[in-house]
């Protein structure tokens, strides 16, 4: 067993870590404001291969050989370090593009990546409650109605990979009308709603009917939102050990306070230990271990609870400071809101899939 | 030791104020939430309740129509009736709760310290509309960008010059502080002396070098004002210096009294915590009860009934934390231990419900707008302000032991 990272991964962690200290946190707050990410982003993040790194290389992406989710936790740990909500557009494609590079037939695999290699988005979609209804349409594909989202990055997305009912569908948005909505959480990641009527899906857009390959893809996703959410509860200590050594209370920084120093160190192992679970939920779908889309569900189901703590904790730290948004935890502990709600309750999908075997 | 039903009148109350939360908070709360915007039009309405912005001075009687016994051994209402009413309106939304109750921050330590002639300056100030045409409201000025927690460590002075005295220094995380008729300001006047230097002064809005400062962008309670003051030099009378030594037998008007008074008003912000949690359990509630997840009911999984369950639990014991802690303030008892334990308990049970029935809602809750998503961003001040969950155990220790653990 070997943790040390390779030097390929040591030299993507060095890259992604500056883009994200110097980047995307200068970036965060007036995004955050704006409710959208700044210009620069697609330039600078398209230059550090984001965007078409799960697109395949004959198809104009740059992914040549297996991907690699392990060098996407590591980056993605990284990416929530800098900005949650920068980081899920940023990483809103892999799902999609992955999914229909595997699955999916030369029409998908065409409609897709043209829109991506172009600087489109896609998103991925989990029907979890079940509010979307499905019609046959006789062809072997589908006629989808009902509500779609909130979802990051669907205000702009050309395509949805919909997950559902175990099934994959490849929804075109071209023509649907989408709403956009600025939820208190990654606000700069385009959040939006959409509703379909007989939304038509064609046979050779119904990307995957294996429920395999949901758990699969849901895994990718569950891996990446756990190592990101690892990312951002670390950022949220750094910001309060910072804030703590310098802020005098009671003639002492209150960082030498024991109550403040456990919250800080409790908050800090639970960031490693989801960052672990992260990676090793991440080589196991690299190494197709049986455990994989365990592993991917627990990781989750810890970074989610660690992220929603550690954030909480660093307002906590920062007093009064915390609650106002002149220092970045106030908005760190908005964003860790969806890394426990986006796909629907980790622990309860968890229950009821075990109570379904005993 | 009945704490809930020895007065129909807190009854009454409970029935008035829940319905007023119910039918006149509710359809608006979102909306301020998302605007940051006071609800002035709400709290001219509230004052035909009682809800007024002196209320604090007023006593009992203008919400209830029933004055306190003036016998002042027998035993009051006022505690239990406020965090009985703070408990309804938070329910309602705590931001539009603290709008209301805002003022009576600053009138507390009026009606604790201040002579009969202050009294009457504070209302006279808060008589009548602001230039915009809003009713007038008051702010408690005491916490400064260098001093949250340690509330001795004031730097805004007050000098004495003549009949006057000249108060410079900066506040922060102020309710009302930029729309306030009135601030009770606190200022250290004798630096020697420490704590018993630290004396509270009344300010009238337009006094020159009063300048209100920046309105703060919050995570929560956003329906609330909260905002930056400013003091250039502020020339005051004498005579607005709260308790003022002239007048024999009165309070003392110092930090220590400052601190009896958090210790009084703990029980209604805990009351508050209480109200947050129990909006987000009902709410939970309510979709349970007939909602189905697969085909099955939703009452009929332990995943969610028992996480139900718990809330109910958590809930109720802080609501008696915080009755107890009322109740011994209104029978003269001391309850600086149960009110921090009520404090420091609601926070902790209003930011755990809160959290977990996001959890629970999923992607539903991440909607804007979502009461669930507002109640979760509402409820983390209540480990902050008014003394933090720290400051609670901090003195809880000190109860115990008489040290103060660092």
């Amino acid at each position: 067993m070997d943790f040390a990272l390779d030097d390929d991964q040591q030299m993507i962690v060095d890259t992604i870590r500056r883009f994200a200290d110097r980047d995307l946190r200068g970036w965060a707050a007036d995004a955050d404001r704006a409710g959208a990410p700044p210009d620069r982003l697609a330039h600078v993040a398209g230059e550090l291969g984001f965007f078409t790194d799960a697109v395949p290389a004959d198809a104009g992406g740059q992914l040549e050989a297996a991907y690699s989710h392990a060098t996407r936790a590591l980056r993605g740990f990284e990416l929530g370090r800098g900005c949650p909500g920068l980081a899920a557009l940023l990483e809103t494609n892999v799902e999609p593009a992955l999914a229909v590079g595997r699955w999916g037939s030369p029409a998908a695999k065409a409609s897709l990546f043209a829109s991506l290699t172009a600087g489109g988005l896609a998103a991925l979609a989990h029907d979890s409650r079940g509010t979307l209804s499905v019609d046959a349409d006789g062809a072997g594909g589908a006629r989808l109605t009902g509500p779609l989202g909130p979802l990051p990055a669907l205000a702009i997305a050309s395509h949805v990979l919909l997950a559902k009912d175990g099934v994959l569908y490849l929804l075109d948005l071209a023509g649907v009308a989408r709403i956009a909505v600025a939820p208190s959480s990654w606000r700069a990641a385009r959040w939006a709603t959409a509703e379909l009527t007989a939304h038509a899906v064609a046979a050779d857009h119904v990307v995957s009917r294996d429920p395999a390959a949901v758990a699969e893809v849901l895994a990718w996703a569950r891996a990446s939102l756990a190592a990101r959410a690892a990312g951002v509860a670390t950022a949220a200590m750094e910001h309060a050990e910072r804030y703590a050594a310098e802020r005098v209370q009671f003639g002492q920084p209150i960082g030498r306070f024991e109550s403040l120093i456990r919250l800080r160190d409790d908050a800090l192992t639970g960031a490693a230990a989801a960052r672990l679970m992260a990676l090793h939920a991440a080589w196991a779908l690299d190494t197709h271990h049986p455990s994989a889309h365990d592993a991917a569900s627990r990781a989750r189901v810890l970074a989610g609870d660690v992220v929603t703590r550690a954030t909480i904790d660093a307002v906590q730290i920062f007093g009064g400071y915390g609650f106002v948004n002149d220092y970045p935890v106030e908005k760190l502990m908005r964003d860790a809101r969806p890394f426990e709600a986006l796909h629907g309750d980790e622990r309860l999908g968890r229950v009821l899939a075990q109570k379904a075997v005993i | 030791m009945d704490l809930f039903h020895d007065s129909p009148l807190l009854t009454g109350v409970r029935q008035m104020l829940g319905g007023f939360a119910q039918h006149q908070i509710r359809p608006i709360a979102i909306q301020h939430d998302q605007e940051e915007s006071m609800p002035w039009e709400l709290m001219r309405t509230a004052q035909k309740l009682g809800l007024s912005q002196t209320a604090v001075l007023d006593g009992r009687k203008k919400l209830t129509g029933v004055a306190e016994d003036p016998d002042p051994t027998k035993p009051k209402s006022q505690g239990r009736l406020a965090v009985i009413g703070s408990e309804e309106l938070a329910f309602g939304c705590a931001g539009i709760c603290l709008a209301l109750g805002g003022s009576g921050l600053a009138a507390s330590p009026v009606a604790r310290m201040g002579t009969e002639e202050q009294k009457a300056e504070f209302k006279r100030l808060l008589a009548g509309d602001d230039e915009k045409g809003h009713i007038k409201v008051a702010a408690m000025a005491l916490s400064e960008p260098a001093t949250g927690s340690d509330i001795s460590g004031l730097t805004t002075t007050a000098t004495r010059d003549g009949e006057h005295w000249i108060i410079r220094g900066s506040k922060q995380w102020i309710t009302n502080g930029q729309s306030a008729a009135v601030y009770v300001v606190w200022a250290q006047t004798e630096p020697a002396a420490g704590r018993a230097g630290v004396r509270g002064f009344l300010v009238a809005r337009g006094t020159p070098g009063l300048v209100p400062g920046r309105k703060e962008t919050k995570l929560g309670i956003r329906a609330s004002e909260t905002a930056q003051v400013h003091f250039e030099d502020v020339r005051v009378h004498k005579d607005m210096m709260l308790g003022s030594p002239a007048v024999p037998g009165e309070a003392s008007g110092g930090l220590a009294d400052t601190k009896k008074m958090l210790d009084s008003t703990r029980p209604v912000v805990a009351a508050q915590g209480v109200g947050i949690a129990r909006a987000a359990y009902e709410f939970l509630l309510d979709r349970v009860r007939g909602g189905s997840l697969h085909g099955t009911p939703m009452a009929s999984h332990q995943h969610i009934m028992f996480e139900l369950a718990d809330m109910q639990m958590e809930i109720t014991a802080a609501r008696l934390l915080t009755h107890r802690a009322a109740w011994l303030a209104d029978h003269h008892q001391e309850n600086v231990a149960e009110a921090s334990m009520a404090k420091a308990y609601a926070a902790k049970v209003a930011q755990a419900v809160t959290t977990r029935a996001m959890v629970l809602l999923g992607e539903e809750a991440l909607a804007p707008g979502h009461p669930v998503d507002k109640w979760y961003r509402d409820a983390k001040i209540y480990d902050i302000f008014e003394g933090t969950g720290q400051i609670q155990r901090r003195i809880l220790s000190r109860q115990l032991t008489g040290m103060n653990p660092t």
